[in-house]
């Protein structure tokens, strides 16, 4: 069963078409990696589904509704969570306070109890259980990320999208990020993830299916082996990155 | 390792410590707050007395800019159109004698803190909501033309507003009027906002909108109904304005065109500034010592008092610009 179907997706910048009729369907239980030079619209694509931007034509259907013209604010309550490629954590709110905002209701009125013990668990999982108290603008930036994932997890996604996770992180820290993905998948935290990376090391170490994307189409979809011995990746993608 | 996909029944969401920063603050501001209200209701000299009152009204004044700038990043302009919007809802109902005028003082108090909150109620919708919801320094130059035009407004009112020479206010705050009384009065009114304030920054929608002074669009990608947090907290910040203007200019006896517009508009800024914004004991500090120093200095230094404050006023921003207690609650590093 399809989590995510994007179909025909269209956005042009001026004259600049920076996602070009790009068609996607992501499953349950999927980690799908999306990978692609820079400009090659990887970005603005993840930022289509998430509504960040507008599409000029195509449709996109998430958890059965189409969600083509719904605003952010609508995706992120029917399931979408979005991890920024520069973290956007709250400095000025303590490591705990971040998650709450995560976790509580997003909905105007509601005021269901807030599991304070899974809380305590996602603090525990993206290892900051010693920072609780402390101001998210004093940690690393590793830290911060993984802050970032756990807050957007505790608003109980069943799409989770990474743009550029592992940006500015140390390897350490990038293996140690894809060990939560897995952890998460294992837990069955989150339905579907699509991660955007630069990182061909770290999307071998999550991904089960590889989407690559060159001046704004997709050139190749499958497995991360089947993508590196295709000829045109390699000629437009991989083969510069050697 | 913790599991965290599945789901066990948990404690209820309890209200978070450090609204307004750092340990080292959480005790010694309720130390200094009751200090604040208490010490000066010792001394004898009524007239000392009554102008601390005065002081801590404008300290409730300066807590609702402090609300909405300090903890929602929403710079303002035209706060006094709220506080001195007060003071002439309350004096036209009080004293003009025409279809159901005066009423009685309570009447008109209530009526005026909701004209206040109704203003705050109109300028939100206008600045929030929508595609073309305002941020940032746009927002602060609304706020301005609505200092602006307000000032205007009161000046050229004639029998309404009393034009330029304000409205005479004859009503007075029952046995609190003046002295201990009134001071007791502002005390309470300063201690009941600030307690309710941090309740509320500590709340549900308190965390939202601390979040949204943190990060707007994070809170919106999260799913948050931004601009309704955003208009209710600007509303309460209105009403606690109108609450602080009516009692004030009722005790003064007079409101003036100056009441609504940028000057008194930019004085409570530099309170805020001084005792450091997001700190909610900063900005009633700045409010009681910045007029108190300049009562003080003006009676002594005639000529060079405003100068000596100014110099003041850009130390403190140029050496601490989160101010006084914006420096003392700032979390080290470790």
């Amino acid at each position: 069963m399809s989590v995510l179907a994007v179909e025909g997706l269209t956005k042009s910048f001026g004259g600049f078409t920076a996602v070009d009729d790009v068609s996607l369907m992501v499953e349950q239980g999927e980690m799908r990696g999306l990978i692609g030079a820079n400009g090659a619209g990887k970005s603005t694509l993840l930022h289509l589904i998430y509504g960040r931007i507008t599409a000029d034509r195509g449709s996109i259907r998430f958890a059965d509704v189409n969600v083509t013209r719904l605003p952010v604010t609508g995706r992120a309550r029917l399931g979408m969570g979005l991890v920024f490629q520069v973290t956007s954590v709250f400095d000025g709110l303590t490591v705990e306070e971040n998650l709450l905002l995560g976790a509580l209701p997003k909905e105007p009125g509601r005021s269901d109890p807030v599991d304070r013990s899974e809380v305590g668990r996602v603090l525990e999982v993206v290892e900051l259980s010693g920072a609780r108290h402390r101001h998210a603008g004093n940690l690393s930036h590793g830290e911060k990320q993984w802050l970032e994932i756990g807050m957007v997890l505790l608003s109980r996604p069943t799409l989770l999208l990474l743009d550029e996770p592992t940006s500015g992180m140390t390897h350490a820290e990038s293996r140690r990020t894809a060990e939560l993905l897995h952890q998460l998948r294992a837990e069955k935290a989150t339905a579907a993830v699509i991660v955007v990376e630069h990182n061909i090391e770290f999307i071998r170490l999550v991904s089960d299916r590889v989407t690559v994307m060159h001046r704004g189409r997709v050139l190749a979809d499958g497995t991360i082996d089947e993508v590196q011995d295709d000829q045109t990746v390699q000629a437009s993608y991989l083969g510069r990155l050697h | 390792m913790p599991s965290i996909g599945e789901q066990t029944p948990g404690g209820r969401f309890r209200r978070q410590p450090g609204v307004s920063g750092g340990g080292s603050l959480r005790y010694a501001e309720f130390v200094l707050l009751a200090a604040l209200v208490a010490v000066p209701a010792l001394s004898r000299d009524a007239f000392f007395v009554d102008r601390i009152g005065r002081f801590l009204l404008l300290a409730v004044f300066a807590l609702s800019v402090d609300l909405i700038w300090g903890y929602g990043a929403m710079f303002t302009f035209g706060q006094a159109a709220f506080f001195g919007g007060a003071g002439y809802v309350a004096g036209m109902l009080t004293t003009r004698e025409e279809w159901i005028l005066p009423v009685p003082l309570g009447v008109a108090l209530v009526a005026a803190v909701a004209g206040s909150a109704l203003l705050a109620l109109a300028i939100s919708y206008f600045t929030f909501s929508g595609r073309g919801a305002l941020r940032g320094v746009e927002f602060a130059v609304v706020t301005l033309a609505v200092a602006v035009a307000l000032e205007r407004l009161a000046n050229a009112g004639g029998s309404i507003t009393g034009g330029q020479n304000g409205i005479l206010i004859t009503s007075r705050l029952g046995p609190f009027h003046r002295g201990h009384s009134f001071y007791l009065l502002a005390a309470a009114v300063v201690v009941v906002t600030y307690l309710g304030l941090k309740r509320y920054l500590r709340s549900r929608p308190g965390l939202v909108f601390r979040g949204i002074g943190q990060n707007e669009e994070r809170v919106e990608l999260l799913g948050y109904d931004v601009p309704r947090n955003k208009r209710w907290t600007f509303v309460l910040s209105g009403a606690i304005a109108g609450l602080a203007g009516a009692l004030f200019y009722v005790h003064e006896g007079i409101v003036s065109p100056a009441a609504v517009g940028v000057g008194s508009s930019t004085l409570v800024l530099l309170w805020v500034v001084l005792g450091g914004r997001g700190t909610l004991i900063g900005p009633v500090v700045g409010a009681v010592a910045l007029p108190f120093l300049t009562a003080r200095l003006s009676g002594t230094l005639l000529d060079t008092w405003l100068v000596v404050v100014g110099v003041i006023l850009v130390v403190v921003i140029l050496v601490i610009p989160a101010g006084i207690f914006g420096f003392l609650a700032r979390e080290k590093t470790p």
